[in-house]
């Protein structure tokens, strides 16, 4: 029986995935969100060479973080602004209702900062009496409704015109036409005085700046200058994270923050402001708070696991690229804070409990890290919640069967060919979702009599030169050993072909679905087991090849992230390469045969093939077999997430081909007849959902 | 690929500004500066009009031109008692930049008194005026400008990078002007070669 909370989960899904309309709109929002920033890094001189220096800044200003604190501190008192560090969000509101009371102020104008709203001041403030506006009209929008964010960068974004013009007719009393237009004369005219009538200006800050005790503050409204200038007394609330060393530093977090939300640069308005500036000649000074908020990053700080959390410049990039978000949306993927980062950050400051009760959305394609311009390594720290949340939530039984993938696999070889007959067989299917909870929907690879590691060795021995041209260590994994030893003969083959000698070495599959699923502990054991395995031959100057995408993720990208304190994790990873970009690596320049002139292929590259090129090799194979291939993709995962997509249900199937469908209308518009993908897992989704033959490239030898 | 170099600058930023909604206005000095914001006064038909830090050979003929239309000037110093409503009866509200940035069409504008703030900040048309020969070629070449000005003013100061007009994408991602502040945002840029 599915627990409370899945039941809850799953019923948010599915009313999602029967929204379209919204689904429609934060599609579009995202997409734009992705395309304009793809836009913008291909104009920039230096590209996304921005990211690795983000990480680096915020590494080391993190790793010094109490100095820089303090430097802040001095340099902004030096300037008549008072700092106050609060140590949790009571705390940060305890000072600001102070501050309010000590003053006799009424009305407090807010320009839009998460970091308020992580400590839910505004109910706080309202309930002592302030009148409490939201001036950024997203924020405004979802005040006046008592919402939360929808999307970090856009929080109204699930709200048309129509709700809007429906909002503002309540808020003002008079009927507001569903025109965009007049709708904003209507903000306008109804903040207008609520800004002119500030007591309190309060914002959020982008940037604590240690070496001038400056804040900088960024808006494309333009609502952050007018509180912060009119307001009688200015009060910044800042997450402790955010303060950087230097104004060069805050000037890349500048850049890089618009940037990777919407391909903007800068964002319209950025206010730097060093202390505060009176109003008009012969006017009072005018008060200036700066409250710099811990609510547990100090402890996170300590955490190895989820330290890097605090990385986060809020950008919102990564919700824009997240494909369960996408479908769902921020109200079911997040808490406070929405979308991927919303996982690490929610378990920190609002609890374990409550980041578990969406944690299991991510189906760990590894698409946020990619678009994070601080290279925030979301997935294995969301990997991290789900570890600690099992402890008192265990995983399901599917997922449980789907983790231990590989002594299933091979029963399914011992009992072949009945194995295969019960898979396609509807009732035993029937029986089978109900029994373990994969979908009787999906087509299921059959299992070979023979695994991959039996045919190898029976092979007459291949003659190798004394100096083959490299040494082969293979990497088959599941898929290539229990269903389809035939695609890893060809590609032993293909190797040999160019003059490689090529051993199988003892090996465990990948392990990735503990990663994805969160039992980081039993990954970290097959890496081990797996790096034990494979580093003898590295030493022997064996380079390590694998047909599956994800497990050559692992190999290069997994093992050495979670056994960070294991040289030889990182000397595999070294040595580690996908076929197809190790092929076309050694390939000789003689011409090839044109077996494929006259093919239209469309390409499919999987989550985990992205940050290994694209899947370049592979494309670059073909053609140079004379094919025409095209990439296509909808700019996020296809859904199927590995294991994720055989799931029965609203979390698993379902979402995956929500998730699915703008990639697979991709495919049939393109007027492609075949796909080709390196994916085994990928490509049961993608016949599915496109109802085109679907192959390996290999399979094209 | 864009790449600003010190011979293109004053076009690049031109370009970018218009880019995001901004109107440029390259003049060869500040009488062809007062005159290009005339003409704008003259086309808004403004009743009021407020300004703020600017070159006093701008001010004057801008003050004049106002005086002539019966148009409501207002000038530093602004008392304290009187803000912000005196400057929210303003349609045109301009301020003089310290810098500007070439890379992104950004004016910056440096005040140790709010008042310019919001002289840039409430009106629906904002005019900001700049040397051409403050104009930096990339927003990490601020780096400097921002410190120093910084550092000149150890009691408070202010800068205020600004791109364009206010703008906002919350409804239905449709991009639109004006939601707070200026709809309209011109940038007067003086010397450095051009004149319009
Ligand atoms: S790994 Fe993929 S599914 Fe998980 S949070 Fe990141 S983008 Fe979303
Ligand atoms: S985690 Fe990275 S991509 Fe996501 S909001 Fe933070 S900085 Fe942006």
């Amino acid at each position: 029986m599915a627990s409370e909370r899945k039941a809850k989960l799953e019923a948010a899904i599915t009313e999602a995935i029967d929204n379209p309309k919204q689904r429609n709109a934060l599609y579009y929002c995202m997409k734009r969100g992705r395309d304009k920033r793809t836009e913008r890094l291909d104009t920039m001189p230096t590209g996304a060479a921005f990211r690795p220096e983000v990480k680096a800044i915020k590494e080391k200003c993190i790793a010094n973080q109490d100095a820089l604190l303090a430097q802040f501190t001095a340099n902004a008192e030096a300037r008549g602004t008072k700092v106050f560090i609060a140590r949790d969000g009571a705390d940060a509101i305890r000072h600001t209702l102070a501050i309010a009371e000590e003053h006799g102020y009424k009305t407090v104008s807010k320009s839009k900062s998460l970091t308020t709203e992580e400590i839910e001041i505004n109910y706080d403030m309202t309930d002592a009496g302030l009148q409490v506006v939201e001036t950024d009209l997203g924020e405004l929008i979802i005040q006046l409704v008592d919402e939360k964010p929808y999307h970090l960068v856009f929080p109204s974004v699930h709200k048309m015109r129509d709700d809007v013009a429906e909002i503002f007719s309540k808020a003002t009393g008079k009927e507001v036409p569903p025109d965009i237009d007049e709708i904003m004369r209507v903000v306008r005219s109804y903040l207008r005085p609520i800004f002119l009538n500030t007591d309190i200006g309060m914002t959020g800050a982008n940037v604590g700046i240690a070496e001038t005790g400056t804040i900088v503050i960024e808006t494309n409204e333009g609502n952050a200058r007018l509180v912060s200038s009119i307001g009688k007394c200015h009060i910044c609330i800042v997450g402790m994270e955010k303060i950087v060393e230097t104004v060069d530093e805050a000037l890349m977090m500048v850049l890089a923050h618009p940037v990777s939300a919407v391909g903007q640069m800068p964002t319209t308005y950025v206010t730097w402001m060093s202390g505060r500036s009176p109003l008009g000649e012969g006017g009072e000074n005018r008060a200036s708070h700066i409250i710099v908020l811990d609510n547990g990053r100090t402890r996170m700080r300590e955490d190895p696991l989820m330290k890097e959390a605090l990385h986060c410049i809020r950008c919102g990039a990564c919700m824009n690229i997240c494909p369960t978000y996408g479908v769902v949306g921020g109200h079911t993927f997040g808490h406070i804070y929405p979308g991927p980062i919303g996982i690490p950050w929610t378990a920190e400051v609002h609890g374990l409990e409550t980041a578990g009760d969406f944690a299991e959305l991510c189906i760990s394609c590894g698409l946020c890290k990619e678009i994070c311009p601080a290279q925030i390594d979301m997935p294995t720290m969301i990997s991290e919640v789900k570890r600690r949340d099992a402890v008192k939530h265990p995983p399901d039984f599917t997922t449980r069967l789907l983790m231990a993938a590989e002594p299933m696999a091979k029963l399914g070889c011992a009992g072949a060919p009945l194995s295969n007959w019960s898979l396609r067989n509807p009732a035993f299917r029937w029986l089978m979702e109900k029994a373990t909870g994969i979908d009787r929907r999906r087509e299921l690879p059959p299992f070979a009599r023979k695994t991959l590691v039996k045919r190898f060795n029976a092979r007459t021995p291949k003659k190798t030169t004394d100096t083959p041209k490299r040494r082969v260590a293979f990497f088959y994994d599941l898929y290539a050993n229990y269903n389809a030893p035939e695609l890893g003969l060809k590609a032993i083959e293909a190797l040999e072909a160019q003059g490689c000698e090529v051993v199988l070495p003892p090996q465990r599959a990948c392990g990735y679905p503990y990663i994805g699923y969160g039992a980081l502990d039993k990954a970290q054991d097959v890496a081990i087991e797996n790096v034990q395995h494979l580093a003898p031959y590295v030493a022997e100057g064996y380079d390590i090849v694998a047909t599956e995408p994800t497990a050559a993720y692992c190999l290069k990208v997994s093992y050495p992230k979670i056994l960070p304190r294991n040289p030889r994790a990182k000397q595999v990873a070294g040595r580690s390469f996908e076929l197809f970009e190790y092929l076309m690596e050694i390939a000789d320049d003689a011409p090839k045969p044109q077996d494929l002139a006259g093919r239209r292929f469309g390409f499919h590259c999987s989550c985990h093939q992205r940050p290994l090129g694209f899947g370049d090799g592979a494309m670059d194979w073909l053609r140079r077999r004379g094919a025409q291939v095209e990439f296509i993709e909808s700019g996020t995962c296809c859904g199927m997430a590995g294991t994720f997509g055989l799931k029965h249900g609203p979390l698993g199937y379902d979402l995956a081909n929500a998730v699915g469908e703008p990639l697979f209308d991709a495919f049939k518009k393109s007027g492609v007849d075949t796909i080709v993908t390196e994916s085994s897992v990928c490509s049961i989704h993608l016949k599915e959902g496109t109802g085109l033959e679907v192959v390996h490239p290999l399979g094209l030898l | 690929m864009n790449t600003t170099t010190p011979e293109t600058a004053i076009d690049d930023f031109a370009r970018n500004l218009k880019a995001v909604s901004g109107h440029p206005h390259l003049v060869a000095d500040h009488v062809a500066a007062a005159e290009a914001i005339c003409r704008i006064i003259a086309d808004a038909a403004p009743r009021c009009v407020a300004v703020a830090q600017i070159p006093a050979a701008i001010l004057a003929r801008v003050e004049a031109h106002c005086a002539e239309h019966q148009i409501e000037f207002l000038k530093e110093p602004y008392p304290a008692g009187d803000l912000p409503g005196l400057i929210d009866r303003a349609e045109i509200g301009i301020t003089g930049a310290a810098f500007a940035i070439a890379e992104t069409g950004t004016l910056a504008e440096v005040c140790t008194n709010d008042a310019v703030r919001i002289v840039s900040g409430l009106p629906r048309t904002h005019i900001g005026i700049v040397d051409g020969n403050q104009m930096l070629l990339q927003l990490l070449d601020a780096a400097p400008r921002i410190r120093e000005a910084i550092q000149e003013h150890p009691k408070g100061v202010t800068l205020s990078f600004i791109s364009g007009p206010s703008r906002t994408g919350d409804i239905e991602m449709v991009l639109t002007l004006g939601v707070h502040g200026p709809e309209t945002m011109h940038a007067v840029v003086i010397g450095g070669g051009h004149g319009e």
